[in-house]
């Protein structure tokens, strides 16, 4: 008979800091039901479907606007900045979530982000592959787009360091680096689990190349979790400059509405929010068509949605900070601006914003409805739709009620700004749906650091 | 390398098996666990990971480059902005950190695989399929005359299975 093991030091295991899954006994479960989301069914093969005829719609509009140029796009002076720069910020601010769920909160010990963060962390990458289409389309020559990035050549030319959209081009080509090997070196123990399980040979061979080899051998894990300590302790600061950079795209402006020191943090907060909102959207489908309840808890979502409500609340106090501002600092073009944005021309989209961006979420001081899924999602729309227009908001009457009245002007997006919009829903969704039946949408790994392991003796180690 | 793979359903089995293989002057083991446990990595007292010498060294040098393009190519084709310096250190320290971020995360990535040498071609000696599911395992590299020792002791600890690598 054995000896019982020693008694072991108490340390923080990060997954399991909070979270206790009763319903999931042995790491055998976890294999089985993670790796069952992985079959695909007649719902997962219409929604791609969909997703790609989306997509499609937003191809052919945008052919078609560079062949009639930028004119159909609805740009026409004072206006110049539209559903692209909208859509770019809107799409960066989603990302962010997947990052404050897998890098911050890994660091702060939160176990409830183990449920939901390897959703999330796919959701950043596709956010930001989608963000980066959009100052592309927004070029009169898209084809261009490489002439941004620093590399030697013949003229000798180099892009000019002091611009906000040579900044955004470093923020957004590092973020979306980082994002992906940070999505990816977390997948590796999981594909090595698939490669481990597969009978099909050819997906075991892809599985494999996948895997790099992966064995889950001390040494793989005593790098593995430092490496990731480290990409976490990268992308926490990374996640907060990347839209504080997206903020300088405005606040460097003289613009009224725009030339405001409040920008970074009000955009972080914002892209935080509509990134959670995002992240119900999409995870209370999977847990209810995976049937994966016992992995994705109510407690899950009631911790994310105490997140949600704080950074309601952080966006709220940001837009009444704005008025303020304006009210104080005694100058006419500021308070005109804000004015004519809350009961002028642009009311209707202001308050659309206020209202799902400031009032819905607060229902989230019941803790019924934190608790209530249905809600959560109609909630996450609604979140969608609001933070989609407070881009609006900030872009559009600004650049439509400057400083002198022969510049006010108006805006109104055209069909192609919309087939565009919805073909980017539709890029997004066409590689969130091909990745939640290729690889597994929640960590198997960490999922097993959770469930306790099998022990020859009751209580002889294991915390 | 020859040895022995001895194949635990338990957790605490393992932690034992380790202890004595340890004490028994076997020093070449390798232990498989299907996720990262903090009993076997104080059965095992690994030195520290190295990953962060890479990480500090792809840092500082991310950090030196972003400084230096930017301000390189602002001297190499000067052109005054809004009436500042050619080479303004307050922007310039956006290059300075994204860069630092992404050479300093491919440095870390880099480290791990170099350090825990993958990507692998193949398998190699001394590894199970269970192992990435729910069993740990024990791979002991020995010399022929102690294999039957080294075999003795995993049974005695609760091996569910040993066998011999080559």
């Amino acid at each position: 008979m054995a000896t019982a093991a020693p008694p072991m030091e108490q340390r923080p295991n990060i997954p399991s800091a909070t979270v206790r899954l009763p319903a999931v006994k042995d790491y055998e479960q976890v294999d089985r039901e993670i790796m069952g989301t992985l079959k695909p069914t007649l719902g997962w093969f219409a929604a791609l479907a969909t997703a790609i005829l989306c997509l499609l719609i937003g191809v052919s509009a945008w052919f078609y606007q560079v062949y009639a140029g930028m004119g159909v796009a609805g740009y026409n002076p004072p206006v110049m900045w539209g559903v692209y720069i909208i859509s770019f910020v809107f799409w960066v601010g989603i990302g962010h979530a997947g990052t404050l769920i897998s890098a911050i909160l890994y660091l702060f010990r939160a176990g409830f982000r183990t449920s939901i963060y390897r959703c999330a962390e796919a959701m950043t990458v596709f956010a930001v592959m989608t963000a980066g289409l959009f100052p592309i389309l927004h070029l009169g020559r898209p084809w261009k787009f490489f002439w941004l990035i620093p590399y030697p050549n013949w003229r000798l030319l180099w892009p000019q360091f002091k611009s906000p959209l040579v900044w955004d081009v470093f923020a957004i080509l590092t973020y979306l680096t980082v994002s992906s090997t940070f999505l990816y070196i977390g997948l590796i123990p999981d594909i090595a689990t698939l490669r481990d399980k597969e009978t099909n040979p050819v997906r075991k061979a892809i599985y494999a190349a996948m895997s790099l080899g992966w064995r889950n051998s001390d040494r793989e894990w005593r790098h593995f979790t430092r490496a990731y300590l480290f990409l976490a302790a990268f992308s926490t600061p990374l996640v907060l400059s990347v839209h504080s950079v997206v903020s300088f795209d405005f606040a460097m402006a003289l613009t009224p509405g725009w030339h405001a020191t409040i920008f970074p943090p009000y955009f972080v907060a914002g892209a935080i929010f509509s990134g959670l909102g995002m992240v119900f959207t999409i995870i209370i489908p999977i847990r209810k068509f995976f049937k994966l309840q016992h992995y994705v808890t109510l407690n899950d979502l009631d911790a994310a949605a105490k997140m949600c409500l704080f950074t309601s609340l952080v966006v709220g106090l940001a837009y009444l900070t704005e008025f303020q501002i304006a009210w104080m600092s005694g100058n006419k073009y500021e308070q005109d601006y804000f004015w004519n944005r809350v009961f002028g021309q642009w009311a209707w989209a202001a308050w659309i914003m206020l209202i799902c961006n400031m009032v819905l979420p607060l229902s989230l001081f019941s803790q019924k409805l934190r608790r209530n899924p249905s809600w959560l999602f109609i909630l996450s729309l609604f979140i969608n739709l609001g933070m989609w227009f407070e881009r609006f908001v900030i872009v559009v009457p600004a650049l439509s009620h400057e400083f002198e009245p022969w510049q006010w002007g108006t805006y109104a997006p055209t069909w192609v700004d919309y087939a565009i919009l919805l073909g980017s829903f539709g890029w997004f969704f066409m590689w969130f749906l091909l990745f939640i039946k290729q690889l597994p949408v929640i960590a198997i790994t960490e999922m097993k650091e959770i469930v306790p392991p099998k022990l020859r003796k009751v209580g002889g180690g294991g915390h | 390398m020859s040895g022995l793979i001895g194949v635990f359903a338990e957790l605490d089995s393992t932690v034992n098996a380790i202890g004595e293989l340890r004490r028994s002057r076997f020093n070449e083991i390798t232990v498989y666990s299907p996720t990262p446990r903090h009993e076997l990595e104080h059965a095992i007292e690994a030195p520290p990971s190295r990953v962060r010498v890479f990480t500090l060294i792809g840092g500082v040098c991310g950090a030196t480059f972003g400084y230096w393009i930017a301000i390189w190519s602002s001297r190499y084709w000067p052109i005054v902005v809004g009436g500042k310096a050619i080479a303004t250190w307050v922007p310039y320290t956006i290059f300075g950190f994204e860069v630092m971020v992404l050479v300093g995360s491919l440095s870390t990535v880099f480290a791990l695989f170099a350090l825990s040498r993958v990507p692998r071609l193949t398998m190699t000696v001394g590894y199970d399929e269970r192992f990435s599911q729910g069993h740990f395992g024990i791979f002991v590299a020995t010399a022929p005359d102690r294999a039957k020792e080294a075999a003795e002791l995993l049974k005695k600890h609760g091996a569910v299975e040993v066998r011999h690598e080559a």
